[in-house]
């Protein structure tokens, strides 16, 4: 047998993914020692091993100096490239925030048990192995490791029925979702005359062939589940309202990029034939319509996240597209950015509904009521995530949707792009109901609010921050994610 | 003296543009118990935009009509979007007159403002800045920010400290002048992919030799801009917003709203959408011309039947800017010199009768006609204040209302008399309006005893009052020193037009 040897750059490759997991079985194994079993305490020390460690995966990333790509590591399952760190950034900066809320918001419900935090490192590990991953079998691996882990997360509270009904929609869903992915990988993998990894895919000219177009198209099935593409959304919403609220932002953050990153390194490889814009434009503009449309009259804040989240993955599906119509991958630099200034939007909406849920264990849009007299705070975190998913000037959010749309009207999708328009001020409305309950209403009830813990203000400062910091600075952004796209192909 | 900016090379449109925001940060920090202080520093912030642009004015070259003061930083390079200002002769009267405004606003609100005064004031400063910014922005994304940048603080003005039905009015305020500016955002990003360049100048540059429009394209594009302006004119049949937000709006609200806000749309027309589309504009001239003038009789005779006084004066603003936008269409320099007169008129004289409107509420809590009458043997000084405003509004000869009106209906006569006749209807039916306002307003017996109690002007509302007054006799006897400041810049742009 061979000796096991490994090059440096293959070292590094999977050092981000390595800390996480490590960091995982330590918060594991240090809740083993302590005594107090008491899970109404915030348990500071699991946070501050989970800080650490996602601070340690994310300097890690910075450890490969160059830019360009390393090409394929580990025989063909992985890679190395900017593509691959951006959309690990990505992840361990939000398990970074999940983190740092987890313990205030688990201890107010007596659940502090360290499995969960655990469970989102774990999880984390595996996101970024997937958006490394450069081979049809890596691929599938991560995402059941990291669908394991959310499907524990998402019924964590176990006692209570609907989390359970909703953990087990997303299983048997889940499950029914790999499948259709790994009869598509079967299908590309026969028809590119064998070949696992991305490139030998992309070398094979196999996409012409109409049964690998069929293969392709299960593939992006399978993603579409994942990130909750109309028509297979329907386990978002019940899925959102019942899990913990922290696994949902979990959820809808991190599982929802690492599927984007991986699914968009997948097409821009295999390609899909003729049919496939046409399946793209239909999905993204259903899509667009039906999350937009069902968010209008949602009463739940966690149910119109739901659907604004589906919604927003419509919009991401725009830049996919025209980058794959246009054979011009740079483009498609709006779906990084896009992510990123999503990842950042959403973890302050979380934060804030984490806030809500520890005092009240109520999501109603009335349950706002008067938040900006009582928690001024709050109040303006929320609105600037709200603006920002609204895609109103001045934020990231705005910025994401103005390099979508005209990349969009570049490649001559305008028809696409009046769409997304008209959708978007679809979400202006519903986007106001919070904002409107919080700064123009008074309080329903004389419940005070208890404060929030730390680390969910900290969060919604930070993120709240980052998202107008974007929205005014976002060259640095828009370069990276420009850079970033262009190394996929190497 | 006025200092001479160039030698010490100062951003002045930026200090006229940022200070508000600024002004906005500090407050931030203050705690919100200390009104009086909160008062105090935005009314001080205020006047220093105030002073700025006096001195931007002090350094403007009146001779020239081309951008001046220009200044141009490349902002997010990597999306082609840069930080260009400039002012020429469209901009320069609106700037000054919404730094004018300003800090008379905040002066109006020191009563009548009483809960969570700081966030009314931030609010209030930030949309200084955002309609100061839309002004002077020559970068199409920069103004398309600056001009959503307006709608967030008017929208928590609305919404917050306005009247019983403010949530409504609120909402229907945003979503209205979200559908225009929307299709407006994309139309500038499809010319960003047809020209390369979000910057005005250069895009006008361009879209005349390298890459011009066909017809279809240009019909669009205007349609998109143009939707976008009209509605926040607002031009009939899209001004249905514009009464429920008057009404809700708290005083100051209104006065910015009617004073400024609604100016941006006969600016947008002027600044953008009539030049860069130039033949589609032409083309649909007469569509425009039409709705205008129905507008102007439609507004005159819905303000005819109001019973509540700030209803009435947002219908009737309806029909000022009606012709304003008459205005707009035509090709001569008279008409557009009195379109920006009448822009500033407007601004003037409909500001001030919300600020009076807003200081009897104050002590009557209400709007409706029919509650007053005979107020003017009770409070003199009120009502010699109120004529005055309602006169200028009216045109009467000597105040500014005047020279405004006759410039534009001169020019709208020579492109066509019958649109002149129909308009002229409107001078007439304004005079009918508004005087029988101020008939069951201020004169006859005093019916109700409770305003037999009413106070007169305090010290501080004649202070504020004042400015407005003056202004108005200065525009009115004196035109040219403020015409002189547009007339060369429009005459390039009708040589640019009639090319």
């Amino acid at each position: 047998m061979e000796p096991l040897s490994l090059s440096r750059a293959e070292i590094l490759a999977v050092l981000p993914a390595g800390f996480l997991f490590i960091t995982g079985l330590i918060q594991l194994l240090s809740d083993l020692g302590d005594t107090s079993k008491n899970s109404r305490h915030e348990k500071t020390h699991l946070a501050m091993i989970g800080a650490t460690g996602a601070l340690v995966a994310f300097a890690s990333l910075f450890v490969q100096g160059t830019l360009a790509s390393t090409g394929e590591l580990y025989a063909g399952a992985m890679t190395d490239d900017l593509f691959g760190r951006l959309g690990a950034g990505v992840i361990i900066v939000t398990s970074l925030f999940v983190t740092l809320m987890s313990g205030g918001y688990l201890s107010s419900s007596g659940n502090n048990k360290a499995e969960f935090h655990s469970l989102i490192n774990f999880s984390a590990g595996a996101m970024v192995l997937l958006c490394q991953a450069t081979n049809l079998v890596s691929i599938f691996v991560a995402i059941e490791t990291l669908s394991l882990a959310v499907y524990v997360l998402a019924g964590f509270y176990k006692e209570n029925k609907s989390a359970s009904e909703g953990a087990f929609k997303y299983f048997i869903m889940g499950a029914f979702s790999s499948g259709f992915l790994l009869f598509g990988m079967a299908l590309v993998y026969g028809l590119s005359g064998g070949s696992l990894s991305l490139s030998g895919i992309a070398a094979s000219g196999a996409s012409s062939d109409a049964l690998f177009a069929v293969g392709v198209l299960l593939v992006l099935i399978g993603f579409a589940f994942k990130v909750g593409v109309v028509p297979f959304h329907s386990w978002v919403p019940d899925v959102y309202q019942g899990a913990p609220v922290l696994a949902v932002g979990w959820m809808a953050v991190a599982v929802k990029s690492a599927s984007f990153f991986a699914l968009c390194r997948f097409l821009y490889h295999s390609g899909g034939g003729a049919y496939l814009d046409q399946i793209l434009v239909a999905l993204s503009v259903v899509t667009m319509i039906l999350g937009n449309l069902a968010a209008l009259n949602q009463q739940s804040l966690k149910r119109m996240l739901a659907y604004s989240g589906i919604a927003h993955s419509g919009y991401l599906m725009i830049p996919v597209l025209v980058a794959l119509s246009g054979n011009d991958l740079s483009i498609g630099a709006s779906l990084p950015f896009y992510l990123c200034a999503y990842a950042a939007t959403t973890l302050a909406a979380f934060g804030v509904l984490t806030a809500l849920s520890v005092s009240t264990d109520r999501d109603n849009i009335g349950d706002l009521n008067g938040l900006a007299k009582s928690r001024p705070m709050l109040a303006l975190g929320f609105t600037i995530a709200l603006i920002s998913l609204a895609g109103i000037p001045l934020t990231a959010g705005f910025i994401g949707k103005l390099m979508i749309f005209s990349d969009a009207i570049g490649a001559g999708f305008i028809q696409i792009a009046i769409i997304g328009i008209l959708t978007s001020l679809v979400s202006v409305y519903y986007y106001l109901r919070p904002v409107v309950a919080m700064w123009f209403r008074d309080p329903r009830s004389s419940f005070d609010l208890i404060p929030a813990p730390w680390g969910v203000q900290f969060t919604v400062g930070v993120c709240g921050i980052a998202t107008i910091f974007v929205g005014l600075f976002p060259d640095w952004l828009v370069e990276l994610s420009r850079i970033s796209v262009e190394t996929i192909l190497g | 003296m006025i200092p001479e900016l160039e030698s010490f090379n100062l951003p002045i449109l930026s200090l006229v543009t940022l200070t508000p925001a600024f002004g906005a940060l500090l407050l931030a920090l203050i705690d919100s118990n200390s009104k009086a202080l909160i008062r105090q520093v935005a009314l001080m912030v205020s006047f220093l935009g105030l002073l700025f642009s006096l001195i931007m004015v002090g350094n403007f070259d009146s001779s020239v009509g081309v951008m001046q003061l220009e200044e141009n930083h490349s902002w997010i390079e990597s999306l082609g979007i840069s930080y260009h200002l400039g002012v020429d002769g469209f901009s320069i009267l609106l700037i000054l007159l919404t730094s004018f405004t300003m800090p008379f606003v905040f002066m109006s609100t020191w009563k009548a403002v009483d809960h969570r005064v700081k966030e009314f004031h931030i609010a209030l400063l930030l949309l200084q800045t955002g309609m100061i910014g839309a002004f002077v922005a020559l970068d199409l994304v920069l103004f398309y920010l600056f001009y959503e940048a307006m709608l967030v603080p008017m929208y928590l003005i609305i919404g917050i400290w306005g009247g019983k039905d403010r949530v409504y009015a609120a909402l229907k305020f945003f979503i209205y002048t979200m559908v225009g500016s929307l299709f407006m955002f994309l139309a500038i990003l499809y010319l960003y992919n047809h020209a390369g360049t979000f910057d005005l100048p250069l895009l006008l540059e361009r879209l005349k030799t390298t890459h011009p429009l066909d017809g279809i394209q240009q019909f669009w594009l205007f349609l998109a801009f143009a939707l976008s302006f009209a509605i926040k004119v607002p031009l009939f049949p899209l001004h249905t917003w514009l009464p429920d937000a008057h009404v809700q709006a708290p005083t100051a609200g209104s006065v910015v709203l009617a004073g400024v806000l609604l100016k941006m749309g006969t600016y947008g027309l002027l600044r953008f959408a009539i030049p860069l589309f130039p033949d589609a504009a032409m083309d649909l001239r007469e569509e425009f011309c039409w709705l205008a003038v129905t507008g102007i009789i439609f507004g005159a005779c819905m303000a005819l039947v109001q019973t509540d006084i700030k209803k009435l004066i947002a219908y009737s603003s309806v029909s000022h800017l009606g012709f304003v936008v008459l205005a707009c269409f035509m090709t001569d320099v008279e008409s557009l010199t009195g379109a920006i007169l009448q822009m500033v008129n407007h601004g003037l004289s409909t500001g001030m009768l919300f600020l009076m409107i807003g200081i009897i509420y104050e002590r009557r809590h209400t709007r409706e006609l029919a509650d007053y009458g005979g107020l003017a043997s009770v409070v003199p000084v009120y009502s010699v204040f109120f004529i005055i405003a309602v006169l200028s509004s009216i045109g009467l000869p000597g105040l500014n209302g005047f020279v405004g009106e006759f410039l534009i209906l001169f020019g709208v006569f020579r492109a066509d008399p019958l649109w002149g006749m129909l308009a002229a209807t409107g001078v007439v039916l304004g005079a009918l309006y508004m005087l029988k306002m101020v008939k069951a307003f201020l004169f006859g017996p005093v019916v109700h005893e409770v305003n037999k109690e009413v106070k007169d002007l305090n010290m501080r509302e004649i202070i504020y009052l004042s400015p407005f007054v003056v202004l108005m006799v200065w525009l009115g006897l004196y035109p040219s020193s403020f015409t002189n400041l547009v007339e060369p810049t429009l005459s390039l742009y009708v040589q640019l037009l009639q090319n």
